[in-house]
């Protein structure tokens, strides 16, 4: 599995949507991404590519592109999308 | 090398403390024992005079399945609510998940809670709790419980 592959998952199963629903996706664009599932979004990032992430990190994270600019700070690229 | 005194739990003085449910949703009477961010122990002394009695049933009293769930969430919400740095925060639920009910709760009957707090990161609890009634399984459920004072600080600014 890529790394986006991974990525994105983290985001489809913890708020339960399609893939083709995340680009341009932000924090509270859906009502399942309010502060209870950011904390389950970031579990789900941390877990899935064994990191963790510090605070400045976890209050940038607005979007779900700019969550992929964040991880390269953990040495994460995703790969672009096809 | 003598061990650490085991933490004494709380009265209904210290219950009130450390957590913000008041009358008639207080549903934990003490604390009989807690192990400060992994578990916590405490009891639930039923009489005939608390306020749903009458309304579950008037012919068979018996402790509503929400009530039972309620003391086992407080009791849960005590495993970290104990800690000076979390005292008297107020708590959401997130989920509850494979609760079983095991046996009726009667007027008279004592429930005693055991919660076991598994995670307990950036403002979300996730453990498990299960009640007895004279040693006999009575409830049972695993929770994840929301702090938002503390979610808050980890809010994306946007």
């Amino acid at each position: 599995m890529s790394n986006r592959d991974t990525y994105n998952t983290a985001f489809t199963e913890t708020f339960m949507i399609e893939t083709k629903d995340l680009p341009g996706l932000k924090y509270q664009d859906i009502s399942a991404w309010d502060s209870v599932g950011h904390m389950a979004l970031m579990a789900a990032l941390e877990e899935a590519f064994g990191i963790e992430m510090d605070i400045d990190d976890i209050i940038e994270f607005s979007g779900y592109e700019a969550g992929q600019a964040i991880l390269t700070k953990y040495n994460i690229a995703i790969e672009p999308a096809v | 090398m003598s061990q650490a005194p085991a933490h004494p739990g709380f009265d209904i003085n210290g219950i009130i403390r450390h957590q913000r449910n008041r009358y008639p949703v207080l549903l934990i009477d003490r604390v009989t024992d807690v192990d400060p961010g992994k578990s916590a122990r405490a009891v639930k002394c039923f009489t005939y005079n608390e306020w749903f009695f009458p309304g579950h049933f008037d012919d068979e009293p018996n402790v509503p399945g929400f009530v039972q769930i309620e003391s086992l969430t407080q009791t849960f919400i005590m495993t970290f609510l104990c800690m000076e740095e979390y005292r008297g925060m107020k708590t959401n639920f997130v989920s509850i998940n494979n609760v079983r009910f095991k046996r009726k709760v009667v007027p008279g009957d004592v429930l005693k809670i055991e919660a076991r707090l598994t995670s307990f990161k950036r403002g979300l609890a996730i453990g498990s709790a299960e009640s007895f009634v004279d040693g006999e399984p009575a409830c049972s459920g695993d929770f994840v419980v929301a702090v938002p004072e503390i979610l808050d600080r980890y809010k994306p600014r946007g």
